[in-house]
């Protein structure tokens, strides 16, 4: 056992780990972010995609060990605003009116830009390869702000997703990159006025 | 996983005596990328983790004195890729940027791609290919092995136990006037089912001077096309000339003899195919 501490959105989490602990495991079970998702432990499906001081890992296939100190941002770092629990979310209600965002009591826009726009263009089903989806985007838009939808589906070739057959996740991408150039081009007028 | 000691040194030399001190019971770890997977179906059962990430030696990258590029064996292939080094050396930072996936990337190492000497992988054909060598540390002392060398032709390295890969080195710019790798793959994050690289100098009448034709993925370790490679040299290539020398690797690394399985006989196409891409866009850089 070894005792390490790692920031995880801004929080600082330390505890006393066996050595075989991976990351993954460390934010899901230590840390009680759920939102990373275990989909296969061998580095395939990219559903447990976090950002480790800015860069993009599978937190399955790195020991909390190897990150030890360091700075990690999971899915609930996207957007930090407090979620209300789940309460009525019933098949029933779901093939009623069921509107997400209500539900969880979130405002569309205090969400980060993906996550509104895999909203609107309906980029996710069951919901499962999410968040490695909007992590690794996010890495990527970040980067890469104008990109082909070529260069989305590049961007996105380490992560699987079963339901939507990928379209509506490219849409999303190229949505969310033009709303991300125009917040780019706000902060640098702005900056910009503040200097002047 | 069985479990292990986790160690973090901090200088090179540290490393070094951890590793010695541990015997074949431990085993370094760079970006654990392939590691991790070995160890989490049980196939690696280190004892003891020595981690490499802490020395700062083993990571970027800088000219030597006579201009050889030399690479930490720890630096990842994302720095690899933000590197965009200048001249051939850029194709190092371009298949950096086309293997594996993006956060694969962030933590795997050249170094880690070499030891582990898998090949299906890119880095080891890109290293033979280009004439690299690699320096090596351990209790024994230091040495210097060939790209070539480095690998057995049984599969793995000939490193020995607690030996640490510390440089890759890549040569001059001088060293070619053209390079380039190819690889075919099912799909975009897939290892490669073959790969090519060719290497070449032209003379001052645009003549081939001398070549290098390297395949990876058809045996155990890279294979160099000697005779393929000879057979270019003196020449002024045409498109005609590419296309018989594609049907010449081919021959050379999987003759119909060898190739027994559909599986052989489809990767004797691609070494045709890839062979053939390889010198036309080696050539085009040579020529620009
Ligand atoms: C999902 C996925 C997709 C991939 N796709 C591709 C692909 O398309 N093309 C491709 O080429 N590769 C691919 N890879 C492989 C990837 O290139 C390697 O896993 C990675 O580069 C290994 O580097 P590492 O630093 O993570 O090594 P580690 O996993 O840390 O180490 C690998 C081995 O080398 C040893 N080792 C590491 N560094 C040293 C050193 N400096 N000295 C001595 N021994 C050392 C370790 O002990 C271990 O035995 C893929 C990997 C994954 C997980
Ligand atoms: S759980 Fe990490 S990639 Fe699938
Ligand atoms: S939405 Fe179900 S796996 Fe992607």
């Amino acid at each position: 056992m070894q005792q390490i501490t790692l920031t995880i959105n801004g929080k600082s989490v330390t505890a006393e780990v066996d050595e075989r602990t991976l990351l993954l495991e460390f934010i899901r079970d230590v840390a009680g972010y759920t939102g990373t998702h275990n989909g296969c432990m061998e580095a395939r499906c990219g559903c447990c995609a976090v950002e480790v001081d800015g860069e993009i890992v599978k937190s399955c296939n790195v020991l909390a060990l190897q990150v030890a100190g360091r700075s990690v941002t999971t899915v609930e770092g996207l957007s930090p605003q407090r979620l209300r629990p789940l309460e009525h979310i019933t098949t029933q209600s779901l093939a009623g009116v069921y509107k997400p965002l209500d539900a969880l009591g979130a405002d569309a826009k205090d969400l980060h830009p993906l996550q509104s726009a895999f909203h609107r263009k309906h980029a996710l089903q069951c919901g499962f390869c999410t968040p490695g989806m909007l992590m690794v985007l996010k890495d990527y838009l970040e980067d890469n702000p104008e990109p082909t939808r070529e260069d989305v589906r590049r961007a996105i070739s380490g992560n699987l997703c079963r339901c939507t057959g990928y379209q509506h996740i490219v849409d999303a991408a190229m949505d969310a990159a033009q709303q991300m150039r125009v917040a780019a081009a706000g902060a640098d007028s702005t900056a910009d006025a503040a200097d002047a | 996983m069985k479990a292990f000691t986790f160690l973090a040194p901090e200088a090179l030399d540290e490393a070094v005596a951890l590793l010695d001190r541990h015997g074949r019971d431990a085993r370094p770890i760079a970006g654990g990328q392939s590691l991790l997977l070995a160890m989490k179906d049980r196939i690696a059962r280190p004892s003891v983790l020595v981690s490499l990430a802490g020395l700062a030696d083993l990571r970027g990258w800088r000219y030597s004195p006579s201009g050889e590029l030399e690479i930490g064996a720890a630096t990842t292939y994302a720095a690899l890729i933000s590197a965009q080094f200048g001249g051939w050396h850029g194709e190092i930072s371009a298949v950096a940027a086309d293997l594996a996936d993006r956060p694969v990337r962030t933590m795997g190492t050249i170094g880690g791609a070499l030891c582990q000497a898998d090949p299906r992988f890119d880095m080891p054909a890109l290293a033979v290919g280009l004439g690299a060598s690699v320096d090596t540390a351990s209790a024994g002392g230091a040495r210097t092995i060939p790209a070539a060398e480095l690998f057995a032709a049984s599969g793995g390295t000939v490193l020995g136990p607690g030996e640490i890969l510390t440089t890759v080195r890549f040569p001059t710019l001088g060293a070619f006037s053209g390079v380039a790798f190819e690889k075919f793959r099912q799909r975009v994050f897939d290892a490669a089912v073959v790969s090519a690289v060719c290497g070449l100098r032209l003379d001052a009448d645009a003549r081939v001077a001398d070549a290098r034709i390297v395949l990876g993925a058809v045996a155990q370790a890279p294979v160099i096309a000697q005779r393929t490679g000879r057979q270019m040299t003196g020449r002024t290539l045409t498109e005609h000339d590419i296309a018989e020398l594609g049907a010449a690797a081919m021959e050379e690394v999987l003759p119909v003899s060898q190739a027994m399985s559909s599986f052989h006989r489809y990767q004797r196409e691609l070494v045709g195919v890839l062979v053939r891409r390889a010198i036309t866009r080696a050539l085009d850089q040579a020529r620009s």
